[in-house]
């Protein structure tokens, strides 16, 4: 193998390592959505749909970040 | 006994509502009315929100320097950078949240009828408790530390008949206003149930 090919394998390998990570930090940011739902349904206040928008908001960076990470890596 | 004023509009950073008009609970039964609605003390999610902006800002301070001053044996590519100072922003803003989502869902309840404790102890386990007014035992309060004392939050422990023995409220605003609350709704209980 030439110096160019493990060159981009292992750039290949650090950009899936990376991508997985941050699949894993967005198994979070779901967890986080679903458990807000659920804590809503507990409790019923004026104030949840700020707490649900900050919830999606949180997702939507984290799905953003790794598309950004497709792209730029 | 001073009774607080009715609690008209609640914030998402409301700690102490008396009479909240638009709060409703998951078990609530037609007939059951909110008297008190409880969280800890704001002040004590403050550290969690000093310790984010110092998080948010670390990029734009440290990591400038840290870069200038280490000389790494390698080049670490922009896009790395760039992603990697994106989901710095995106962790911290999910620390916060998720501490701010702990405090916001850990609730203590106070009705005509009951009193209920809702615990949010991590994302993926909730524990609710509750007992009815009639069997409160005793009730005490204590107020521990300079902040308890500066900003007049503490522990209200509820004895019970019931299966649980302790109800404690956990550094919550106004404690001697709960008790006299909790006192007086339990004292209408055992006047009603003689009668």
């Amino acid at each position: 193998m030439t110096p160019e090919v493990i060159g981009s394998v292992s750039a290949l390998v650090m950009k899936l390592f990376t991508v997985f990570g941050l699949g894993v930090y967005a198994v979070f940011a779901i967890i986080i959505v679903r458990q807000e739902q659920l804590m809503a349904k507990t409790l019923a206040e004026s104030s949840e749909r700020i707490l649900r928008a900050l919830t999606l908001i949180h997702l939507a960076a984290t799905i953003a970040v790794i598309l950004f990470a497709i792209i730029l890596l | 006994m001073t009774n607080p004023s009715e609690t008209k509009h609640m914030s998402p950073f409301t700690a102490f509502a008396f009479h909240p008009k638009t709060l409703h609970f998951e078990t609530q039964e037609k007939d059951e009315t909110v008297i008190l609605f409880l969280r800890q003390h704001i002040i004590l999610i403050l550290p969690w929100f000093v310790l984010s902006l110092l998080l948010f800002l670390l990029p734009t301070i440290l990591f400038p320097v840290l870069l200038s001053r280490l000389s790494a044996p390698f080049i670490i590519p922009t896009g790395y950078v760039v992603v990697g100072t994106m989901f710095w922003y995106v962790a911290t803003f999910g620390f916060l949240l998720t501490k701010f989502i702990h405090w916001y869902f850990n609730i203590f309840i106070v009705t005509d009828q009951r009193i209920v404790d809702i615990d949010f102890v991590n994302l993926l386990y909730k524990e609710f408790s509750e007992t009815q007014i009639g069997k409160v035992q005793d009730i005490t309060y204590n107020t521990k530390g300079v902040l308890a004392a500066m900003f007049n939050y503490g522990n209200v422990i509820i004895q019970t008949a019931g299966e649980i023995p302790n109800f404690i409220f956990e550094s919550v605003p106004y404690p001697d206003k709960v008790i006299d609350v909790i006192s007086d709704l339990a004292k209408a209980k055992a006047v009603k149930d003689t009668i």
